[in-house]
């Protein structure tokens, strides 16, 4: 059944948000704040969000034309820092669960590797950005790798969960059916760990995108989390603020995107 | 149907130990069994006395302490396609169909996809699940789950099928459908079947020999041949069961398990 959601459910937000722009309107337009550049208004906001996303004047008697800003459009590097996600989290996955298979089904292996696993959840991943920098150079590729071993030990932790948490005549059963080793993992122990996987997937992107955010305070342009800095320092707190709203509104998305995606990969989750 | 159901399973000299907290727990303690193929052996006790670590021995899901189990002459190492399981609580894939689920077998024997489709289609139909066959399982009751993984094994076609208490969580009504129709398919498949129970009843109205095992250390304490299942498929249940050589049988099993 499909039903509008009831008014209970979206006002109260819809109120915070009206309350809160008005607030912000007000303190901004009041001139308590001072100087006035560090309250920018909503709509100073909002169009300092629609300078970004197209060309426009430099201004200052000046007729060149700049495209967004510091050379690209808002979104192009929301999409740049996305793009390094996805990369990170992509070679998370690839490298990740399988460890977490190999750990859930071969107990030596976990007790070898799972300690130091455990340890690389413990670290705040930018404690080995200046490490990484040191090797991968300044690029996208120290970045990256960050959020590659970001994203990985949880991915890994939750496969290992999964693993773990298999009923034992579920692979019983299919060793009766006559499966091999290889077989029982491949029709049971990964499909049975899928929910997990993806619970594992969900922590990591969202640790992957505060951590990419951050990791562009350092040569992070293009990227959202770069501008934001950027911007901050040069004073320009409108663009600052913009990028601070794209960025939680895109966490709201991704999340959502994974949330869609185990409604459709994993539909006998609590069912069974 | 495979031809041969030729395989024999011989135990001998059996004993379990368990080690718990205080001590070591002695599960079963000298089981020497033979089941002939095309048997139906029911094997009765009270909960606790290690008929399911039996079965599992035989299984090949357990190592015993001590003895031997071989089947058609060749110990058991491991659990085998020639042992088919019906676990207690069924152990169907919700990431499969029941379709899918009941052609694993085949499957995982790289049998093509139209052929292992259509062995499953019969033992759906066999018991009764053809038309719900696109269902995943969680969408079925528990007894039409149970069917389901009793067509799994089928479809598998193993020499000897193991049943472990299959029925035990079903209302009464839907276990004596189920029995009848377990009954159908022996007579119709041959296969040796070992039924684990702790119903009496079930196990003298299913079993072509009743087994009955003693509160631990498991022994095997009676073994008795019986006929409901294999002459009275002419006689509707209710009359069978009130055949004096039934209840007979039911008080002899029953004292077997209270004063082993």
């Amino acid at each position: 059944m499909i039903r509008p959601p009831a008014p209970s459910r979206w006002l109260p937000p819809v109120v915070t948000l009206v309350v809160v722009l008005a607030a912000w309107s007000a303190v901004s337009a009041s001139g308590i704040v001072q100087p006035a550049y560090l309250a920018p208004s909503p709509l100073e906001v909002w169009d300092a969000f629609l300078r970004a996303n197209t060309n426009h004047a430099v201004g200052g008697g000046v007729d060149r034309v700049v495209r967004g800003e510091e050379g690209y459009y808002l979104w192009e590097h929301l999409v740049v820092s996305l793009q390094r996600i996805g990369g990170g989290l992509a070679l998370a996955i690839v490298v990740a669960v399988p460890l977490g298979l190999a750990m859930g089904t071969v107990g030596w292996f976990e007790r070898v590797v799972g300690p130091y696993v455990d340890f690389l959840r413990s670290l705040p991943p930018l404690a080995y950005l200046g490490f990484l920098v040191a090797w991968f150079g300044i690029g996208d590729t120290s970045k990256v790798a960050l959020l590659f071993l970001a994203a990985f030990p949880p991915i890994a932790l939750a496969t290992l969960n999964g693993v773990r948490g298999i009923r034992e005549d579920r692979l019983n059963a299919v060793r009766s059916l006559g499966a091999s080793r290889r077989q029982t993992i491949t029709t049971v122990v990964l499909p049975a760990t899928l929910p997990d996987i993806l619970s594992g997937l969900r922590v990591a992107v969202g640790f992957a995108w505060t951590t990419v955010v951050a990791a562009e305070l350092v040569n992070g342009l293009p990227g959202i989390g770069g501008l934001a800095y950027l911007s901050g320092t040069q004073n320009k707190l409108a663009l600052s603020v913009a990028c601070i709203i794209v960025i939680g509104l895109t966490a709201i998305v991704l999340d959502l995107i994974i949330r869609t995606l185990e409604k459709k990969l994993v539909p006998w989750r609590g069912k069974a | 149907m495979s031809e041969r159901h030729d395989l024999a399973v011989t135990v001998a000299g059996l004993e379990q130990e368990f080690r718990a907290r205080d001590g070591v727990v002695r599960a079963l303690d000298g089981i020497d069994l033979t089941i002939e193929p095309g048997e139906l052996v029911t094997l009765a006790g009270p909960s606790g006395c290690g008929k399911t670590t039996l079965l599992r021995i035989l299984a090949g899901f357990v190592e015993p302490t001590r003895g031997t189990v071989e089947v058609g002459g060749r110990p058991v190492r491991g659990p085998g396609r020639e042992r088919g399981v019906v676990f207690q609580q069924p152990t169907l894939y919700p990431w499969l169909d029941v379709r899918d689920n009941v052609a694993l077998g085949p499957k995982v024997r790289g049998v093509a996809k139209a052929e292992r489709y259509r062995t499953a289609e019969r033992y759906l139909e066999l018991v009764g699940l053809a038309d719900v066959a696109g269902l995943r399982p969680y969408e079925l009751s528990g007894g039409m789950q149970q069917r389901a993984q009793i067509a799994r094994v089928l479809t598998n076609d193993p020499e000897i099928v193991l049943m472990d208490e299959p029925f035990g969580a079903l209302d009464a009504l839907t276990r004596e459908r189920l029995q009848e129709e377990l009954l159908t398919i022996w007579r119709e498949t041959g296969k040796t079947i070992l039924f684990i129970t702790h119903g009496v009843d079930e196990a003298v109205f299913l079993g072509s020999r009743v087994l009955v095992m003693s509160p631990r250390p498991g022994r095997i304490v009676l073994d008795e041949p019986a006929r409901f299942s294999t002459d009275g498929h002419q006689v509707p249940p209710a009359d069978l069961r009130a055949l004096p050589e039934f209840t007979a049988l039911t008080t002899k099993v029953r004292e077997a398990i209270s004063h082993p």
